[in-house]
Parts: structure tokens; C-alpha cells; sequence
């Protein structure tokens, strides 16, 4: 009975160091875990059906579902393709409509940029046009890599696409964050009051950098969750 | 059967095992045991794995229900796993016909 009860623990012991290898999102880990607990607790069932303790049950159970290390190691790599779509997804999405949202306010508060009086030089031009293609590129790649990460899904090594996946959303990130401080550089030095011409408008570019940066720290998370993958 | 031999293969097993039915995790895996007569020497743990990766590519949906009070991801084949499964089959059989015609008998190898 003693060490029935000491070894009812086996199935724990195992999901608890199973969880303490797991890094991606909450939901994604907390469903895993559940429908391994279940796994566990099935095969449990059906090796006592078989005439074994409870603690030979718990113990064939887990040895059967696979060394913790090799198991962890693919379900992390699914976390991180998971948390890799998510990080797309949101850069597909927020990206153009966070930049729309900007333009727009931009035209009805402040008005088209020719209407301060003095052209801007060509080469601000250059960086202001730059900067508005970026957010529509980064997001067209990231669906672009959406699309691929499902239809390679069977063809390429998860844990492959998850580093590919994380590496895209950042260098996506990091376009945006370039392009947003190139032409805040740019118009702060062919005329610095441009920048707070409108109160509304330094808000609306403070949140700007706020969602970014939130992005920045999605994709960065994204990378450690697929590098962490062996 | 040893799990390397077995691990490229998973994919279609599974698509195979939800061929018309819609099962939980551990009985795809009293499936593919009993499917096999027991031969099948995979651990059970990368059996989810292979799930997520088959839902990811479209092949397989899932859906969270209570069952006999335990709460259970239940899968089943979209159409698109369907017809995955069927070109998995198609090659399968293609595969075997060419390798058996060499190895299974009557061929130069089989006479050495």
C-alpha cells in the first residue's frame, strides 16, 4: 500500500517535469498538458484492466509515452511553429491597419505634407515612400509565410519551420521599427516641429511605437521558444 | 517494428486510423496498436505531436468535448486529409509493388 500510494505519483512527477520543459502560450501548453495527462491516465486505466498495480500501470504508461527529454523536445518545437503563426498572424493583420489608421489621421488633422509651404528634398521623399511600403511588405511576407508554413507543415522539420517562421516575424518587426525611425530622423531634420504639429497625432504615433515594440517583444519570444528547441 | 522505421511513415498511419472516424488521442493510439498486432513500437508522447502537425497542414481538425467527465480533444480527417490519405495510399501501394517486385520473389535478387 506504501509504496502503492509513493508511486501513484509517477504520472505527476512526469507531467511536472514535462511542463517545466515547456515554454509558448499558455493556452497552447495548458492543452497539451491536459490531453497528455488524459493519455497518461488512459493508459493507466487500460494496463490495470491488464492485471498490473497501480504503480506498474503509472510506471508502463510512462515509459510507453517516451523519455521526457525526446517528448518535450517535439512538443516544444509545436509550441513554437504555434506561437510562430500567432506572431504572423498579428503582423498580418496590425501592420497595415495600424499604418492606414496613421495616414488617415495624418491627412484629416494635418493635411497633405505640400501644404506646409516648402517641398520636402527628394531624398526625404525617398524615405517617407520607403517607409510606407515597409508595413505593407513585412505584413505581405508574413502572410506569404503563413501560407507556406501550412502547405510545407508535412514536408519540412517542425522544429525548422519554427526557427524559420520566428526569424521572419522579427526581421519583419525590425523593418517596421527602421522605417519608423528613419522618417522620424528624416522629418526631424528637414523640420523638426513637424513632429509635434498635432497633438492628436504624436499620441497616435506614441501608440504606433507601443504596439511595434509589443510586436518586437511577440517576435522576440517567438525566437526563444523555437531556439530552445534542440 | 523499431520507431525510426516507423517515424515517416506516422503521418499517413494516423490519417489512416481517422479514416471515418473521429477518436481521442489515446484511441488513435489502441488503434494503430491494434492495427499493427501490437508491432507498432512507437512512443505514444509523439503521437500528439504528429496530430498538431497534421491539424497545422489542414489534414485533421479538432474539437475540445466532455467525455465520460473527462475532458478529450477529438480528431477527425477534413477533406483535404481525405484526399492526402488517399495519395498516401496511392503511393504506398505503387511503392510496394515496385519494391516486392524486386525483393519478393522470382527476381535476381530473390535468387541469390
Amino acid at each position: 500500500m506504501g509504496a502503492d500510494v509513493m508511486d501513484a505519483d509517477v504520472v505527476d512527477r512526469y507531467m511536472t517535469e514535462l511542463g517545466s520543459r515547456l515554454r509558448g502560450s499558455k493556452k497552447q501548453v495548458r492543452e497539451l498538458l491536459t490531453e497528455t495527462r488524459d493519455s497518461l491516465a488512459d493508459a493507466t486505466e487500460a494496463h490495470v484492466d491488464r492485471g498490473l498495480t497501480e504503480r506498474e500501470a503509472q510506471e508502463r504508461a510512462v515509459e510507453e509515452f517516451g523519455p521526457v527529454r525526446e517528448i518535450a523536445n517535439e512538443y516544444q518545437a509545436e509550441l513554437a511553429v504555434a506561437y510562430g503563426t500567432r506572431t504572423l498572424v498579428w503582423l498580418a493583420i496590425v501592420l497595415p491597419l495600424m499604418h492606414m489608421a496613421w495616414e488617415y489621421g495624418r491627412m484629416l488633422l494635418i493635411g497633405p505634407w505640400q501644404d506646409f509651404g516648402t517641398r520636402p528634398p527628394a531624398w526625404y521623399l525617398f524615405v517617407a515612400q520607403a517607409n510606407d511600403l515597409t508595413s505593407g511588405i513585412a505584413s505581405g511576407v508574413a502572410l506569404v509565410a503563413l501560407v507556406l508554413g501550412r502547405v510545407l507543415a508535412r514536408k519540412y522539420d517542425t522544429k525548422l519551420l519554427a526557427k524559420a517562421g520566428a526569424t521572419i516575424a522579427l526581421l519583419a518587426v525590425a523593418a517596421v521599427l527602421l522605417g519608423n525611425l528613419a522618417i522620424i530622423l528624416a522629418t526631424a531634420h528637414v523640420d523638426a516641429s513637424r513632429l509635434v504639429q498635432s497633438l492628436p497625432m504624436t499620441i497616435a504615433s506614441l501608440i504606433t511605437w507601443i504596439v511595434i515594440v509589443r510586436l518586437g517583444l511577440l517576435a522576440r519570444r517567438c525566437l526563444s521558444c523555437a531556439t530552445i528547441v534542440v | 517494428m523499431k520507431p525510426d522505421a516507423l517515424r515517416g511513415h506516422l503521418d499517413a498511419l494516423l490519417l489512416a486510423t481517422l479514416d471515418g472516424v473521429q477518436l481521442h488521442g489515446y484511441a488513435i493510439i489502441e488503434a494503430l496498436q491494434q492495427g499493427s498486432g501490437g508491432a507498432l513500437d512507437l512512443p505514444t508522447g509523439t503521437v500528439y505531436p504528429a496530430l498538431r502537425r497534421l491539424e497545422r497542414a489542414g489534414h485533421v481538425s479538432s474539437d475540445w468535448s466532455t467525455v465520460g467527465g473527462r475532458k478529450r480533444r477529438t480528431y477527425e480527417l477534413t477533406q483535404a486529409g481525405q484526399r492526402a490519405l488517399n495519395a498516401e495510399r496511392d503511393a504506398w501501394r505503387e511503392f510496394t509493388t515496385v519494391i516486392d517486385g524486386v525483393l519478393g520473389g522470382g527476381g535476381k535478387w530473390a535468387q541469390t
